[in-house]
């Protein structure tokens, strides 16, 4: 066996020019192949976990009726008992209670539908970074009678800026439609432009006395420490209040769910056409070195070496090969991830409007899990036995007398 | 008792479009310490025969015993095997497996046969010293003139302790010295340690090293002699 390696492994050095050209030829495609996927799921995670941090959450609960019909009367009257319990839970990171109405904003130019949001200034710290998320202006701060913060898209197309006084309109819970100013004290920016120029913040207090009632309730978030304790925690709650529909993050944004079932798929599309191509660039190398080598095969053959050997010799030669390829292709491939994984890359001179218009933060951390690796790994190793068992068997097929005729 | 038996060979070759009948009903005995060469011109069929005793290729019809096990209806599995256990082989060039040194190519015989580390060394060197290779146990087969690879693959098919060796035109890519130093070694291998040896040649030059001479025509044996030397 010792020497059915040192064969097979001089062999690989035989051809050099070819064995090299192969070799880095997988390497660059791994190399290539590592980096585009670390990047993809860099960028797909940060948009991911910006969703989840800024805008859904893990968890929201909602009186069914309110879901369909986006009407203020449809509250969640245990607010206070379903508060107090994910006060008490270990699980629970943050969680916030809130009022939502819908109606329309003015200032003197321009009018626009937006989703009011009645809001507890200091959960929605917590919950969804609001005041992390400004870029303008200050966090109900600088205002001291009705106060509200704005989206960014918002804001930019009605020309509005911290200080201005705009006009809400909506209807209250007694059905009468009702008006009152507000001044903006901040412009939020958040990964997902579209959102920004619905939602628009006012103190839960503020919209109460407009609204005519108190304690009004539509929407409970709650940020979990844990994503994967995400189902079971929904499960749980769901339970304890059946009369509310409660939504996991998938649920309620379900392009966020297939975003992170598409992200395995491309990965797995993007390595697959690497390891098409290995797998070619394989079968084309060594039906070439059986070619040119008919005849030693053929003396082979003759003097007694076993088919099961000339085979395993091709299988071991094409592993060398793609051993040493793949290794040189990762090693270049995982030490790029780690060397730009920090310090992020930073996109914005190809368009940082057009990231963020996606949801994407313009520089993005390349990022792979070490199982990745090893996947990659045991799929390069199948393609390339997959790929030599061809050449193995053209191997195998061989004539010993008309092999050792060849010239 | 023949180690080599052959009944009514023959040969069609169907890969032309026109059938080629090689061997015609050949019949052969070939005694053990045996020294024989096989001439005649080209295309007479001198290298079909020795393939087919070799257990390379197949007879279009008829029989080949060896040591009267009957080859020709082996399995090709069956058949590599045998040929390792029983046959040694030199053929007329490009011998070695070029990536092993002298001494690896010896080893490499009875590395198949499975033999121990030690036995391989020790025979490996044993026998490239008996073909004059004593200074090159380390050298690979590029660094070696003709001749000299021929006396490696000597020492190669004497490595499985055949019941004979097949050379198929040994010295066909040799100078007059090589050449006939390369049949010295066959003849006193002969001589001294009875080794059955059967060559194909059109060479002139060697054939009368042989103390047998077959010689074929159209695939049909036309003349068998003996010498006593
Ligand atoms: N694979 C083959 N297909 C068709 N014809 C073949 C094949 N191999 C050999 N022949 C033919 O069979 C005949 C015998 O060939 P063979 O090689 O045995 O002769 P040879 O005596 O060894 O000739 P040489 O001295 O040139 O080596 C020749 O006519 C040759 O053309
Ligand atoms: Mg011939």
């Amino acid at each position: 066996m010792k020497l059915l390696l040192k064969i097979s492994w001089r062999n690989v050095w035989r051809n050099k020019a070819r064995s090299i050209v192969f070799i880095l030829a997988i390497g660059f495609g791994l190399w290539g192949g590592i980096f585009a996927t670390a990047l993809m799921k860099g960028m797909i995670d940060q948009q991911f976990n910006s969703s989840i941090r800024n805008l859904v959450s893990h968890i929201q609960i909602h009186h069914p009726e309110f879901i369909k019909e986006k009407e203020s009367t449809y509250t969640i009257t245990r607010a206070e008992e379903i508060s107090s319990m994910l006060d008490g839970n270990s699980k629970v990171n943050a969680h916030a209670e809130r009022t939502v109405v819908s109606g329309m904003l003015a200032n003197a130019s321009f009018t626009s539908g937006v989703e009011i949001y009645g809001i507890n200034a200091e959960q929605e710290k917590l919950t969804i970074s609001l005041e992390e998320s400004l870029v303008e202006g200050d966090y109900f701060e600088s205002v001291s009678r009705n106060p509200i913060l704005l989206g960014h898209t918002l804001a930019d197309k009605m020309k509005i800026s911290p200080g201005n006084r705009i006009i809400l309109t909506f209807q209250d819970l007694n059905g009468d439609i009702t008006s009152a100013a507000f001044r903006v004290s901040g412009i939020y920016r958040t990964s997902n432009s579209l959102n920004d120029e619905r939602k628009v913040y006012v103190l839960q207090d503020d919209l109460a006395v407009l609204l005519d009632g108190y304690g009004i309730i539509n929407e409970i978030a709650i940020l979990l420490n844990e994503l994967d304790e995400t189902n079971a925690f929904r499960d749980e709650l769901q339970g304890l209040f059946p009369q509310y529909e409660i939504r996991s993050w998938a649920q309620l944004s379900p392009d966020l769910s297939f975003m992170n079932e598409f992200t395995g798929m491309m990965l797995l599309i993007l390595i697959s056409i690497i390891l098409f191509a290995l797998a070619f660039g394989l079968l084309n190398t060594m039906l070439m070195t059986i070619f040119e080598r008919t005849r030693e095969l053929g003396v082979l053959l003759s003097v007694g070496m076993s088919k099961v050997r000339v085979f395993s010799m091709i299988l071991l030669e094409t592993t060398f090969l793609v051993i040493t390829g793949s290794v040189f292709g990762t090693l270049i491939g995982a030490l790029t991830v780690a060397l730009t994984q920090q310090k992020g890359i930073d996109l914005s001179p190809f368009g940082a409007e057009a990231f963020s218009d996606f949801g994407f933060d313009a520089v993005i951390h390349p990022t792979l899990d070490q199982v990745f690796y090893l996947n990659l790994a045991i799929l390069v190793l199948i393609t390339s036995l997959l790929a030599s068992v061809y050449p193995a068997y053209k191997a195998l097929k061989l004539n010993p007398a008309e092999a050792v005729r060849k010239e | 008792m023949a180690v080599i038996k052959t009944l009514d060979l023959e040969k069609i070759y169907n890969s032309t479009h026109v059938p080629v009948k090689a061997l015609n009903k050949v019949n052969l005995e070939i005694e053990k310490g045996e020294f024989t060469a096989i001439v005649g011109p080209s295309g007479s069929g001198k290298t079909t025969l020795l393939n087919i005793v070799g257990g390379l290729d197949k007879p279009t019809a008829g029989k080949v015993f060896i040591d009267d096990e009957e080859i020709n209806t082996m399995k090709d599995n069956k058949l590599i095997n045998f040929r390792l256990r029983n046959i040694g082989f030199v053929f007329q060039s490009y011998n070695l497996i070029p990536v092993l040194t002298a001494k690896e190519n010896v080893s490499f015989i009875m590395l198949l046969q499975k033999k121990s580390k030690k036995e391989m060394d020790r025979r490996a060197e044993e026998l490239l010293r008996e073909v004059g290779m004593a200074d090159k146990f380390d050298v690979r087969p590029n660094k070696l003139s003709g001749g000299q690879q021929q006396r490696v693959a000597v020492a190669r098919a004497l490595a499985s302790r055949p019941k004979f060796i097949l050379a198929d035109e040994p010295t066909a890519n040799l100078d007059t010295a090589s050449a006939f130093n390369l049949l010295d070694i066959m003849a006193r291998l002969n001589r001294e340690e009875h080794i059955t040896l059967i060559f194909s040649t059109h060479d002139q030059r060697v054939i009368e090293r042989a103390r047998r001479v077959i010689t074929l025509v159209d695939g049909a044996i036309s003349k068998d002699e003996q010498f006593n030397q």
